[in-house]
């Protein structure tokens, strides 16, 4: 550093910094989508989903599989990766979890602080069983989604450049944060959404079906976490015992955002993004992580419920 | 005029005054666990009337629109017993969504708008049934020209309301699923008596466009102004019943508070 005329020292610090905010910022994107089913599920649900990681992982495996025995374009699975996922989403809800949910320990007369869990054991276990059922299927080989855009990245100049799929995955975060907040704000599903989550009894009143209403929500939820289980096949390997990583990174960024925040998941996202890579910048690799929970306890101090929550 | 107390299910038989009955309810009993709310309660209603139910606190006035309106099904612990028709359809085993398609709703006891939501996001969910939900728009347009002041308030959202307004929204939503039957439940409490006075010309309206009440007040002079036929309740069960001009302060009163064993007449 001291050997390097001043001008030149300035510009390598700008450098970094930019990096920094660049690759945090798009890494976000990613995150975003890595933990928006989980916001979802809470938001709507009151659902702390411990089996989010595995189901991200099934989203991974489901890709891979599939554009094993198809020939076609990768994000062409996505097609059919989508609704696979929201069809387990919806039945699970349904003939799973809708018998043990808050709502319904709440109409057994529980208090919802003891009703909350409930559906967190049972979704612990359903993880459990999850990443055992793929261990029986595919072992532990590591297995990827080959593509051509792994390592391809845009040049913002000389010294300045960020990875092509990170990139399209930003567009694709923002793209779906849009849509799910215009589905959830104009039509009419998203509104008897937005109603049973608020009070299930009287929006019944309605007319509201709400068994179905929250299969649709967690069928939702869960097709979100089939885009991003494709996301991490097309960035890393991954293996049936993956999914524990993944949920700590959405915990981290919806703690960030608050707890019920879709539009707080691509804030959180970015920000624990942007901390991750300056840790890692200035402190090393190993300081990645821990910087990453750092500003996860410091939100936790300061804003009790994530910035973004309602 | 003690004389004129009677004891609940009068009206087993649908019919009173010759008329079609649009309500029936019969032999309905509701328990909290092992709490009984209502004992044995009968009474019909008739296509067109305003039947008024009035009663002290804790008489089951809002157990019995809960159990008409399938709420005492939802839970483990409460139940009711008897037969409730609503048009030919028997309600008392059908889920809630079930029974509002029937076209039976309810303005609730506290209101219970989604306080999340903004006043027109309200009213639209209350057309979320497929019978209302082709009509929304225009339906949306009839209820902002009849509260004008919601109209001021569309994107407002309803935690940030006065009382008056929300029970607006309430009604208004109510009416946005087009309903035959609305049952409503102490529409003034906690408001100003200027503005119960506007509401219950609302009342008064919504039934003469064709729209069958049956409304709970603890307000014994309202309750019999609006009222073609009253109801008066105590402890789970209908003691006097009438029309408002049939029945005197007197026996009413007594009613209420279950004094007419004591004599009454002092
Ligand atoms: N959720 C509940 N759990 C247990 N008991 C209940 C519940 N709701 C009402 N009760 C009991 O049932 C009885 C009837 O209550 P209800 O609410 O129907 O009375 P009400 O006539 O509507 O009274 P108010 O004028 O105060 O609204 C009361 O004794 C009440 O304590
Ligand atoms: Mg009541």
């Amino acid at each position: 550093m001291s050997d390097l005329p001043f001008e030149e020292a300035v510009y390598w610090t700008l450098i970094d910094l930019a990096n920094a905010f660049l690759t945090g910022t798009f890494i976000g994107g990613y995150y975003a989508i890595l933990s928006m089913g989980l916001a979802l599920s809470f938001g709507v649900m009151r659902l702390v989903n411990l089996a989010h990681g595995e189901f991200l992982i099934v989203g991974a495996y489901l890709s891979a599989v599939i554009l094993q025995i198809l020939p076609i374009p990768p994000f062409f699975v996505l097609i059919v990766v989508v609704p696979i996922m929201f069809g387990i989403g919806y039945a699970l809800q349904r003939f799973l979890l809708n018998h043990v949910s808050v709502q319904a320990m709440e109409r057994r007369g529980m208090s919802a602080n003891f009703g909350l869990m409930a559906p967190i054991l049972v979704t612990f276990g359903l993880g459990i069983f999850i990443s055992h059922l793929l261990f029986a299927i595919f072992a532990t080989d590591a297995m990827s989604i080959k593509n051509s855009l792994a390592f391809s990245a845009i040049r913002l100049s000389m010294d300045l450049s960020i990875s092509t799929l990170r990139f399209i995955f930003f567009l694709v975060a923002i793209a779906m944060l849009i849509l799910l907040q215009v589905f959830l704000r104009y039509s009419a599903t998203g509104r008897a959404i937005r109603a049973a989550s608020d009070n299930p009894t009287y929006a019944a009143l309605m007319g509201i079906r709400t068994d179905h209403i929250f299969a649709i929500a967690l069928g939702i939820s869960l097709a979100i976490s089939g885009v991003a289980g494709f996301m991490i096949g097309m960035t890393r390997t991954f293996q049936p015992f993956d999914g524990p990583q993944f949920i700590l990174v959405a915990f981290g960024v919806v703690i960030i955002g608050g707890m019920n925040s879709i539009t707080g998941s691509l804030v959180g996202g970015i920000l624990l993004g942007i901390v991750q890579v300056l840790a890692g910048t200035y402190f090393g690799p190993s300081a990645q992580l821990v910087g990453g929970y750092m500003l996860v306890l410091a939100v936790l101090a300061f804003f009790r419920e994530g910035l973004f929550s309602r | 005029m003690s004389t004129l107390v009677r004891k609940g299910n009068l009206f087993s038989q649908p019919g009173r005054d010759g008329q079609y009955p649009i309500l029936t309810v019969e032999n309905l009993s509701a328990w909290y666990g092992e709490l009984q709310a209502l004992f044995d309660v009968g009474f019909s209603v008739n296509t067109g009337e305003v039947v008024s139910v009035i009663g002290a606190n804790g008489a089951g006035k809002s157990t019995l629109l809960r159990s008409i309106t399938g709420m005492m099904n939802r839970g483990k612990t409460a139940k009711i017993e008897g037969r409730i028709d609503c048009q030919g359809r028997r309600l008392d085993k059908l889920r809630t969504e079930k029974i509002v398609e029937t076209g039976v709703t309810m303005v609730p006891e506290g209101r219970m708008l989604f306080q999340r939501m903004t006043v027109s996001e309200n009213l639209l969910v209350g057309a979320h049934l497929p019978r209302a939900r082709e009509m929304a728009p225009e339906k949306l347009e009839e209820i902002f020209a009849f509260f004008p002041r919601l109209s001021e308030r569309k994107n407002q959202p309803v935690s940030q309301m006065s009382g008056g307004e929300q029970q607006m929204v309430a009604i208004g939503r109510a009416l946005m699923s087009q309903p035959s039957v609305i049952l409503f439940d102490e529409l003034s409490l906690g408001l100003a008596p200027i503005i119960v006075d506007d509401i219950y010309e609302k009342v008064r309206q919504i039934n003469q466009s064709g729209v069958t009440c049956l409304v709970i007040e603890q307000d014994m002079r309202r309750a019999l102004d609006v009222a073609d036929y009253v109801l008066v309740m105590l402890e789970g069960r209908i003691v006097l019943d009438g029309r408002p001009e049939e029945l005197s302060v007197d026996a009413i009163t007594d009613a209420y508070f279950g004094t007419h064993e004591a004599g009454g007449h002092a």
